[in-house]
């Protein structure tokens, strides 16, 4: 608990400083970095706390995007309308959850990526109503009863404001009894249903507080760019974020969120020299996939043991192997 | 819908059913034998299908372009399994990213080399006709797809079930440890089934490009319909991709005529079913974790 205060502090911090050193383009770019790092935060909880590989995430990410901009017009209160797609995200993930959680890990992650092309295609032929192809404008205006907050300076307060509180609620779920089962399964299911826990439950629980966070996201990604696209549904986006987290770190929350981070600012950078910047993301991946085990946050953590050899070696030898990375 | 329509749709849907089982199978034998999930198929679906529009517009004629591309596509998989993807067995999650780190990679190259308009490979002469059935007409060249998937089916389990290599191959999947201690290069035939995975995918683009078109994204499309085949069939053996794609293949033409805007909902809807009922697939066994 401690932890998580001080934690949670220090991002605040740092949060609150940010706009003083960076420009108007920067501003704007961290923005978009905590809206990343809340879905790439959901996905970390599923992939490193509950062990569950899915290649579809960002449907529900798009859930909560199409959810502020096809009902914005209808609901004006920007509470009740994220909330709905917190809720939306939530109920889905919920539902195909239960049916998903069935069956096993190399089906599990099938499924998952049909899942996201599935919402994708919906989006795609249902053009009357979500615009198809050619994407939706939000016209929903932010606001959270003291004005609207259209300023790049109000948006970016808003964002970092709510991946604070993402963060510190992920983190208290993690260490909460249930957060604690969901983990234990994650490490020996058979000991967890021997000690009598309904396993299925609980993946269900930490797949469906995932997907509502990345609703979450998705609304305020709706609320920053006014815009929305069938694209951001499909496996490739849903594949991005995996490399986030990935990037970052698997088995913790402050990695994904580093990830989304570094992979969005390496995105902007690379863009603004070449339109060919999937390649070299790609080609980047690809070399980190080969010889960077771990992620970033690891080889924090590396170096730290390195430096402080005898602090703790037990636990961050644990972690740094990570229960996904071979056998 | 006249019963000569609604057998035109059918014979469709197989043709579709039997493309998708040539790509499946690749995308099977590479997850079944070396449990790699493979997020590049879909990628080399697309590679072989660019190659040989390239080489039909050059006039090098349908079925030389067909063994050309089929041939760019094994190598491309045999270069890419023994460079990058022989470091990453028994690594779930770095396959994933390491594939589609690839995936990334290899279709902005396709957009960059081939743009990002619609191409269509002509059919070939020789089957540049149609058959009427009652009074509708069904292009000559989706019997060849059917006639070209059934084959592969035979040659496929033949492989399997008669010959050698196929041997190996089972007894690679169930132990082996057992199968190196024969003095076997397990590496080398696995060098082996992934090029030979990606030459199917690539036989797939060649042969389904004149029926689908080649377009930026048909990777990710391709990808999700064979991994949606693999998961209703189930992985452990041919029969389970084959009639995966078989019902899949009608359930998405039959979709299309009868919920034009809900196709992919009657697949997935389809594919919820059986994953409810049978958690593995129609014929799935558990793979080798």
């Amino acid at each position: 608990m401690k932890k998580t205060l001080l934690s949670a502090i220090v991002l605040v911090a740092v949060t609150a400083a940010l706009p003083w050193v960076l420009g108007d383009y920067g501003v704007n770019l961290a923005t978009e970095v905590y809206i990343m790092a809340i879905l790439a935060m959901s996905l970390g909880l599923l992939m490193g706390y509950a062990g569950l590989v899915s290649l579809g995430h960002a449907a529900f990410f798009g859930i909560g995007a199409y959810t502020v901009a096809l009902l914005g017009p209808a609901i004006p209160s920007t509470i009740v309308l994220i909330g709905l797609s917190m809720v939306l995200a939530g109920i889905i993930a919920w539902v195909t959850g239960m049916i998903f959680i069935r069956t096993s890990r190399f089906y599990f992650l099938m499924i998952t990526v049909a899942f996201g092309q599935l919402i994708f295609a919906l989006i795609w032929q249902l053009k009357s109503w979500t615009g198809g192809a050619d994407g939706h404008k939000v016209s929903a205006p932010l606001d959270f009863g003291f004005g609207e907050m259209g300023s790049p300076l109000a948006l970016y307060a808003v964002m970092a404001v709510a991946m604070v509180i993402v963060y510190v609620f992920l983190r208290v779920f993690v260490n909460s009894p249930a957060g604690r089962i969901v983990q234990g399964v994650m490490d020996n299911e058979n000991r967890m249903t021997a000690l009598g826990y309904n396993v299925r439950f609980y993946k269900v629980l930490a797949y469906t507080v995932a997907g509502a966070i990345a609703g979450l996201a998705g609304s305020l990604y709706a609320y920053f760019n006014l815009f929305v696209s069938p694209e951001l549904t499909g496996w490739m986006f849903s594949g991005q974020v995996m490399m986030m987290v990935i990037i970052g770190g698997v088995g913790t929350l402050m990695g994904p969120a580093v990830g989304a981070a570094l992979f969005i600012i390496l995105q902007n950078f690379i863009s603004s020299y070449t339109e060919r910047w999937p390649i070299i993301l790609g080609a980047l991946l690809v070399t980190l996939v080969l010889v960077g085990r771990g992620g970033i946050v690891h080889w924090v953590g590396l170096a730290r043991t390195k430096i402080f050899v005898r602090q703790k070696e037990a636990s961050l030898q644990k972690s740094s192997s990570g229960h996904l990375y071979g056998k | 819908m006249s019963l000569s329509i609604l057998f035109v749709q059918i014979l469709t849907g197989l043709a579709y059913g039997m493309l998708y089982f040539m790509i499946a199978a690749g995308l099977t034998i590479i997850l079944g034998v070396m449990n790699v999930v493979n997020l590049a198929h879909g990628t080399f679906f697309l590679i072989g299908a660019y190659v040989a529009y390239t080489l039909v517009s050059k006039h090098l004629g349908f079925w030389l372009a067909l063994i050309l591309s089929v041939g760019v596509t094994a190598i491309l998989g045999l270069v890419i399994e023994r460079l990058l993807i022989h470091r990453v067995y028994g690594k779930e999650l770095e396959q994933v990213l390491l594939t589609f780190g690839l995936t990334f990679m290899l279709s902005d190259a396709a957009k960059w080399i081939w743009g990002t308009d619609i191409q269509t490979i002509p059919v070939p002469r020789v089957l540049d006709f149609s058959i009427s059935v009652g009074s509708v007409d069904f292009p000559a060249y989706r019997l060849f797809i059917v006639a070209v998937g059934g084959a592969l089916a035979v040659i496929l389990w033949l492989l399997e079930n008669r010959t050698r290599i196929g041997a190996i191959i089972r007894a690679g999947v169930d132990d082996r440890a057992m199968v190196t201690a024969l003095g076997i290069n397990v590496g080398a035939v696995f060098t082996g089934v992934f090029a030979f995975g990606a030459a199917l995918a690539g036989l797939g683009g060649v042969l389904g490009g004149p029926l689908i078109g080649v377009y930026t994204g048909l990777d990710g499309d391709i990808l999700v319909t064979s991994l949606i085949v693999v998961t209703v069939g189930g992985l452990g053996s041919w029969k389970g991709p084959f009639v995966g794609a078989l019902l899949i293949g009608l359930m998405d033409t039959l979709g299309k005529v009868w919920f034009p805007s809900f196709s992919m909902l009657v697949i997935f809807l389809l594919m919820v079913v059986i994953l409810l009922i049978r958690p593995r697939g129609l014929f799935g066994r558990e793979v080798a974790p």
